[in-house]
């Protein structure tokens, strides 16, 4: 195990932590703006990655794929925002587990009946493709790329929501919705703004991770825990709280599988008790 | 200014207000008083929107108050909460800008007032809300209700839990918006202050009104005294 074995698994695990991120900044912010529990939201990134690969299919661009794909999944969103889940918003967490849980196997079928049951690849675009030569490791360019995605879609949602007016409204009314209300603000209007955002990031992350992982009806699923882990360890609601649990749970899983196979499967559930023992709000927790 | 008929109002089955009447003429203060649990609070919340009116009329300007809290504020009813609510996760800066988004274009209250007004904010704006003492919160919660430009003032409880150093600064700013002419309902459990300030006082014993008059009238009736108030 030399410096470069460290230092492929370092960008290994940078890679699956921004992965982690893109699904879990919207998963975390829909838990803690509209008390809702999206299972759905693994199967949304499952979309992205099979609408980003018809979209690249017919327009012939990666590119192309890379901005349509996230907002085809925001349409679906926004239609499963009406018929379910602003119903459902006051229906309690069990119910929402359970419709949400479900609507993952109506999405899983729909894929099956449109695309097949088979796994299917996006190719990188040409700039993408091959291997950088980062000095002491060569490391494939696209997930060179893919790390810098995150890291852009990171800083974008801390300026937003540190540095704006908008981001101080959804502070706030993630705080406090009734008193947010009473200083006039439409935390309805700004919630759905949000959840389309969180919607929009679930399917960047499918489509973005299509050339690496390749798309498969299991993919929302297998994703999903880990996601879940995130948010739980982060804390509900809170950026920071999904940029810190996304690295933990993108660095244990990654190092533990590449030096600890045997304790790989535990070690984030062992990590997913201690919190929930010792910090059950998550580590950095929304509301305070 | 605002108007309260016959209003019933509670949590889902408990009904708190039976029947609850008053009147809060404009540019003057009207204190809401009574002993703990009659429901003062839970006027105040039915009023801004925070719990549905149940049955019953409340009209503010005229028109009928919404259901939504929101719409409420941006027809200018500012709401002070008995917990100040300060958004502990934005910046003084930041709390009282947001309410500022409510004021339009050329706001009567902007940032630079408000501080001019509770000078004690003035080094506080880029603290975060936690950060703040008992009192400044609530200079900053009666600073940012200011900000939305408000045509009445909804207070609960302003005096709690502060020495007396701080509620003899904030009975002095209220006056100070009093002469001004803002419209106040003030619900407090300090009578001393209320009837400083209060023009009307409205008493409330189980969920109605019992006892109505001018803070002059009740100041000469300790029957009111004794009976809703328990001195
Ligand atoms: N969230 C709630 N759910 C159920 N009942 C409540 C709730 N809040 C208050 N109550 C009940 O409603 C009644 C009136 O409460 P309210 O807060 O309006 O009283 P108050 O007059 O403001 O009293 P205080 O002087 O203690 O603030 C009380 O009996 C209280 O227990
Ligand atoms: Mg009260």
């Amino acid at each position: 195990m030399d410096a470069g074995f460290w230092i492929l698994q370092f960008l290994n695990a940078t890679q699956f932590s921004m992965l982690l991120f893109l699904l879990s900044i919207g998963l975390t912010v829909i838990f803690g703006l509209l008390h809702f529990v999206n299972l759905a939201h693994g199967a949304l990134y499952m979309l992205g990655a099979y609408i980003g690969i018809s979209a690249a299919a017919w327009t012939g661009s990666f590119w192309a794929a890379l901005v349509l794909a996230p907002i085809a999944v925001t349409l679906i969103g926004a239609v499963l925002y009406f018929t379910l889940i602003d119903r459902l918003r006051s229906a309690g967490p069990m119910n929402q587990v359970l419709v949400t849980f479900g609507l993952i196997f109506v999405f899983i079928d729909l894929v099956r009946i449109g695309w097949g049951d088979v796994a299917l690849g996006l190719n990188a675009p040409q700039v993408l493709s091959g291997a950088t030569d980062l000095g002491i490791v060569s490391y494939p360019t696209y997930r060179l790329f893919l790390i810098g995605l995150g890291a852009m879609v990171m800083a974008i949602l801390w300026i937003v929501l540190s540095k704006t007016q908008i981001g101080a409204m959804i502070r706030a009314s993630v705080e406090n919705e009734a008193m947010a209300k009473a200083l006039g603000i439409n935390v309805g209007e700004l919630f759905f703004a949000v959840f389309c955002v969180g919607c929009a990031l679930a399917g960047l992350a499918g489509v973005a991770a299509a050339p690496v992982l390749s798309a498969t009806t299991g993919m929302g699923i297998s994703i999903l825990i880990p996601t879940l882990i995130v948010v739980v360890i982060g804390g509900l609601g809170s950026l920071e709280g999904a940029i810190v649990g996304s690295f933990i749970v993108g660095f244990i899983e990654t190092f533990s599988a590449a030096i600890l196979p045997g304790l790989a499967a535990i070690l984030t559930y062992v990590l997913l008790a201690a919190v929930l023992v010792l910090r059950p709000r998550g580590l950095l927790p929304a509301r305070a | 200014m605002l108007e309260l008929k016959g209003v019933v109002s509670g949590y889902g089955e408990t009904r708190v207000l039976h029947g609850t009447d008053f009147v809060v003429a404009a540019g003057s203060v009207h204190a809401l008083l009574g002993r703990n649990g009659v429901g003062k609070s839970t006027t105040l919340k039915t009023i801004i929107g925070h719990l549905p009116l149940q049955d019953g009329s409340i009209a503010f300007q005229g028109s009928s108050i919404d259901r939504s809290p929101q719409v409420n504020a941006r027809r200018g009813i500012a709401y002070v909460p008995e917990t100040r609510d300060i958004f502990g996760s934005l910046s003084v800066q930041e709390n009282l800008e947001l309410a500022g988004r409510l004021a339009g274009v050329n706001p009567e209250w902007t940032i630079a007032r408000v501080i001019d007004f509770f000078p004690n904010l003035k080094d506080r704006l880029s603290n975060g809300g936690q950060e703040l003492s008992g009192g400044e919160q609530q200079m900053l919660a009666i600073g940012r209700a200011l900000m939305t430009d408000p045509k009445v003032l909804v207070l609960d409880e302003p005096t709690e839990g502060l020495a007396p150093i701080i509620i003899q600064q904030i009975f002095a700013k209220l006056k100070e918006l009093k002469s001004g002419g803002m419209t106040v309902l003030l619900v407090e459990q300090n009578l001393s202050f209320a009837l400083g300030l209060a023009d009307d006082v409205s008493l409330m014993s189980r969920g109605q009104i019992a006892w109505r008059g001018t803070a002059t009238d009740l100041r000469n009736d300790d029957v009111a005294h004794e009976k809703y108030l328990g001195v």
